[in-house]
């Protein structure tokens, strides 16, 4: 697969649906989470949902309405000042810091900014993940290869990332992401750099993601993507969840455009 | 698993590091090398005093309790014998009146003027004594007090041949010299720390992103720190060996006699270099503990 240039990749169709484990136990509660920062600005208030096994949800919402600190919750960048964060049924309030890089490691999480290593080549950037985590690096190329495989970017191995276009730089991310094997993908605006069909790349790419087993949370205010891919959607509206709907939309019918 | 690639990796970064800001790695370098000239220089100074405060030390902790003329030798062994069981005296050695003649013409040059004397029928003008040296110059007053109501002793105000003055002013300079040796020391070490804590923030602030890169994809801490301490090492070790060429060079250039300036010998001349090395390398480790300690903190 490669979505380099035009054409636009196919867009997915509604019906390809993945099978969320609504019978297995949640891989992410929230339970009347708020967080309030040191500043005093309260983000989120007492927001509570839980997320199946291979769910794929899309937290939408205006700007400052609390997504990105969903999911520096969910990465224990931050921890709640009220309420409970469960991350496969572990309380991430008592989680110990020297075991957070586990927490970290089951976890694939890409940005806005892609945050690559400009001096490193994409091979390098993705190896990055396993040279910083696993001192063994066992099966370090295979596994690069792999995780670049499944971005399509395999022939780009030795290109630096100012080289590559935004869409092909968060594939890279993604890659990296992706060494891991992480359970849990998280992207935070992940379309927000790019161009609309270079996006759609990346969202298909989270789709089969998802796919393949992976729970995916993606905050997002790209009201086109959400639309047409009609999974769940939590919105939020000035730190508060004001909607949980499977296969739902940007927006309820009769809601001011955000 | 393998731990090479992994120490691979923390070296590789610490070089970089050190190579990537070689101007604050450079201004570390020379600062923290000047610091440790300073404490070495110190500590050979102080261990110089020290020594001339030693021989001081022990030329004032003997003590020569004069003998009167007429005991006998038995009486006199017995005296030393006594007096060579006290607690405070390490040895006691008995001198007679033909050896105290001999040591004052060798030391004193009177053997003529003694010559003279005994000649004309004077006889020898000096006491028999018994020679104490002691643990330590604190015990000499007790043992003086001890031995200065003995009637076997020499009557007269000068019973025994030691410098009252003497042992306050030798504590003096030791303690003034081992407290001044100390704050230095501590001042310099403090003056190192600092510089090489703004060393390694500064690298970890160039490097914030890679740190950031690590810690979202689950790196330890422990494995993000590494570098940098070791970075912080390899500053440190390279300043103590800049310290201690220059220590050694100027050791020899003022040195005589198979000694380095100062006195100081080859094996103290090695022991403080190894000091430097191991104050460089823990210094090193510690300023980086505490620069890297905030790109940690999320
Ligand atoms: N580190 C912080 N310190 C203080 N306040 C913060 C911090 N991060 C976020 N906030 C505040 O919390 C609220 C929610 O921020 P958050 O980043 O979660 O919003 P968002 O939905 O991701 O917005 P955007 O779409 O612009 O990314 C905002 O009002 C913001 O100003
Ligand atoms: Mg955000």
């Amino acid at each position: 697969m490669s979505i380099s240039t035009s054409p636009a990749p196919p867009r997915p169709q509604v019906a390809e649906t993945t099978r969320p484990a609504r019978h297995e136990p949640p891989i992410i509660v929230f339970q009347n989470v708020s967080k309030t920062y040191p500043n005093g600005a309260t983000a989120i208030r007492d927001v509570s949902f839980t997320i199946p096994p291979r769910d794929f949800v899309f937290v939408v919402g205006a700007s400052g309405a609390g997504k990105s600190t969903i999911i520096r919750l969910l990465i224990r960048e931050e921890t709640a000042t009220k309420g409970h964060v469960l991350v496969e049924g572990q309380d991430l309030a008592r989680l110990r810091r020297r075991h957070l890089p586990r927490l970290r490691r089951k976890m694939g999480i890409v940005f806005q900014d892609f945050k690559l290593l400009p001096t490193l080549t994409v091979a390098q950037n993705v190896a990055f993940a396993i040279q910083v985590t696993d001192p063994g690096r066992s099966h370090l190329k295979e596994k690069v290869g792999e995780a670049l495989y499944i971005v399509g970017l395999e022939d780009k191995l030795n290109t630096f990332p100012t080289e590559l276009s935004g869409g092909e730089q968060q594939r890279v991310a993604i890659a990296r992401a992706l060494v891991h094997r992480p359970r849990i993908f998280l992207a935070d605006e992940p379309t927000g750099n790019l161009d609309p069909d270079a996006g759609w790349g990346i969202v298909q790419l989270l789709l089969q993601i998802n796919h393949r087993g992976a729970t995916v949370v993606m905050a997002t205010h790209n009201r086109e993507v959400v639309d047409l891919c009609r999974r769940r959607v939590l919105a939020m509206e000035g730190g508060g969840l004001i909607r949980d709907e499977q296969e739902g939309q940007y927006l309820k019918d009769g809601e001011a455009n955000l | 698993m393998n731990p090479i690639p992994a120490l691979r990796f923390v070296v590789r970064v610490a070089l970089q590091n050190i190579v990537r800001n070689r101007g604050i790695a450079f201004a570390s370098l020379l600062t923290v090398t000047l610091t440790l000239l300073g404490a070495g220089a110190a500590v050979g100074v102080v261990f110089a005093l020290d020594k001339v405060l030693q021989q001081e030390e022990s030329q004032a902790s003997v003590l020569k309790v004069f003998m009167a003329d007429h005991i006998s030798f038995a009486s006199a062994l017995n005296l030393e014998h006594t007096l060579a069981s006290e607690p405070n005296v390490q040895a006691a050695s008995f001198e007679n009146k033909d050896q105290a003649a001999a040591q004052a013409s060798s030391t004193l040059g009177l053997g003529g003027a003694l010559h003279v004397l005994e000649t004309s029928g004077g006889g020898n003008p000096l006491p028999a004594s018994i020679n104490l040296h002691l643990k330590n110059i604190a015990a000499v007053t007790a043992i003086n007090n001890q031995v200065s109501t003995s009637d076997l002793l020499f009557p007269g105000p000068h019973q025994t041949d030691y410098n009252k003055d003497v042992i306050p002013r030798v504590e003096h300079y030791i303690l003034a010299a081992q407290l001044g040796g100390a704050i230095l020391v501590a001042v310099v070490g403090a003056v190192a720390l600092v510089i090489i804590t703004i060393s390694v923030r500064t690298a970890a602030f160039v490097r914030r992103q890679e740190i950031e890169i690590m810690k979202l994809v689950g790196a330890t801490d422990w494995f993000v720190r590494w570098p940098f301490i070791l970075e912080g090492m390899i500053l440190g070790v390279i300043s103590a060996l800049l310290a201690s060429g220059v220590l050694l060079g100027v050791g020899v250039a003022f040195g005589s006699g198979g000694s380095l300036a100062l006195g100081v010998g080859v094996r103290l001349a090695v022991l403080i270099s190894l000091g430097l090395i191991l104050g460089g390398a823990v210094l090193g480790s510690f300023g980086s503990l505490v620069g890297i300690r905030r790109s940690l903190a999320t």
